[in-house]
C-alpha cells in the first residue's frame, strides 16, 4: 500500500534522474508521453508560430463547445 | 539480469524495422569501400541543406533531407566496424561533425523564427540549442574523469527523431519545448551524477 502511495513521487524521480536504456517499457512510456504532448497540445496554447490545425485536444474542445 | 529483447517494446520494434533497409545500405557502402569519415562529412553537408529548408519554413522537405542525412550519420560507425577502419580519430571526427549538424539545424529554425518576428521562439530555440550542446559536453567532460556518464533521457538520437517528427507533422513549437525542458533536466542530471561519482571516488581515495 505504501509502495502504491509513493508511486507518483518515484515515477517523477525516475523521470528526472533517468537511467533507463532504450527499448525498455519505461522508455516506451516516456516516448508516448512526449508524443502525446506534441500531437495533442493545441498549437495556440504554446503560441507555435508555424503549426497549423488545432491539434487533437483543440478538435475535441471545439466539438464540445 | 537478462537484457530485454529490443523487439519486445514499441520503440525496440520501430528500431528493428528501421534496421532492415539500413543493413542493405551498410552492405553497399562496405562493398564500395567508402571511407566512414567521408560518410560522416556527407551527412553534415546534407544536414546543412536541411537547415536551409528549415530557414525557408519548408518543414516537410527539411524532414526528408534530415532523414537522408541521418542515414549517413547512423551508418558511418557500422561501416567503420565492417571495413575495420574504426579509429579513435574517427570517433572524434564523428562527435565534432555531429555538433556541426545539430547547431546548423537549430540555426535554420532560429533564422525562420527571426524572419517571422517571433523573438519568443528565437529564444526558445536558442536555449534548446545551448542545452543540447551542453548535454553532449557534460557527458564528454564527465567521462574524462569518471568511467561513464550515460544518464538523462534527451540524447542526440532522441533530439534528431523529435526534430524530424516536428518537421513532418508541423509541430516544431511543441518539439522545441520538449527538447528544451528535457535537455535542461539531462544536463543537471549529468552534473549531479558526476558530482556524486567524484565524491565517492575521492572518499575512496582518502
Amino acid at each position: 500500500m505504501k509502495r502504491l502511495a509513493t508511486l507518483p513521487a518515484r515515477a517523477v524521480r525516475h523521470a528526472l534522474f533517468w537511467t533507463f536504456e532504450r527499448a525498455t517499457w519505461q522508455y516506451d512510456l516516456m516516448v508516448i508521453a512526449i508524443l502525446a504532448f506534441i500531437w495533442l497540445t493545441p498549437p495556440a496554447w504554446i503560441g507555435d508560430p508555424t503549426a497549423s490545425g488545432p491539434g487533437l485536444i483543440g478538435l475535441v474542445l471545439e466539438r464540445l463547445r | 539480469m537478462i537484457a530485454p529483447h529490443p523487439a519486445m517494446t514499441f520503440t525496440g520494434a520501430v528500431g528493428a524495422a528501421c534496421m532492415f533497409p539500413l543493413r542493405a545500405i551498410i552492405r553497399a557502402c562496405v562493398a564500395l569501400r567508402i571511407h566512414p569519415n567521408v560518410l560522416t562529412l556527407t551527412g553534415v553537408f546534407i544536414n546543412f541543406i536541411a537547415a536551409w529548408f528549415f530557414a525557408q519554413g519548408e518543414f516537410v522537405t527539411a524532414g526528408f533531407v534530415m532523414l537522408v542525412a541521418n542515414i549517413f550519420d547512423f551508418i558511418d560507425g557500422k561501416v567503420a566496424e565492417a571495413t575495420k577502419l574504426a579509429s579513435r580519430f574517427g570517433g572524434f571526427w564523428d562527435s565534432v561533425m555531429d555538433r556541426f549538424s545539430d547547431l546548423s539545424l537549430f540555426i535554420g529554425v532560429i533564422y525562420l523564427y527571426a524572419q517571422l518576428g517571433r523573438t519568443d521562439y528565437v529564444m526558445i530555440a536558442a536555449f534548446a540549442m545551448m542545452f543540447s550542446v551542453m548535454t553532449s559536453y557534460t557527458r564528454a567532460r564527465a567521462e574524462s574523469m569518471i568511467d561513464k556518464c550515460k544518464v538523462g533521457f534527451m540524447e542526440r538520437p532522441e533530439r534528431i527523431v523529435l526534430v524530424m517528427i516536428g518537421a513532418f507533422t508541423n509541430r516544431m513549437g511543441a518539439v522545441l519545448w520538449v527538447i528544451l525542458v528535457l535537455s535542461i533536466v539531462t544536463v543537471f542530471d549529468r552534473i549531479y551524477f558526476t558530482w556524486r561519482a567524484l565524491r565517492t571516488q575521492e572518499a575512496g581515495a582518502r
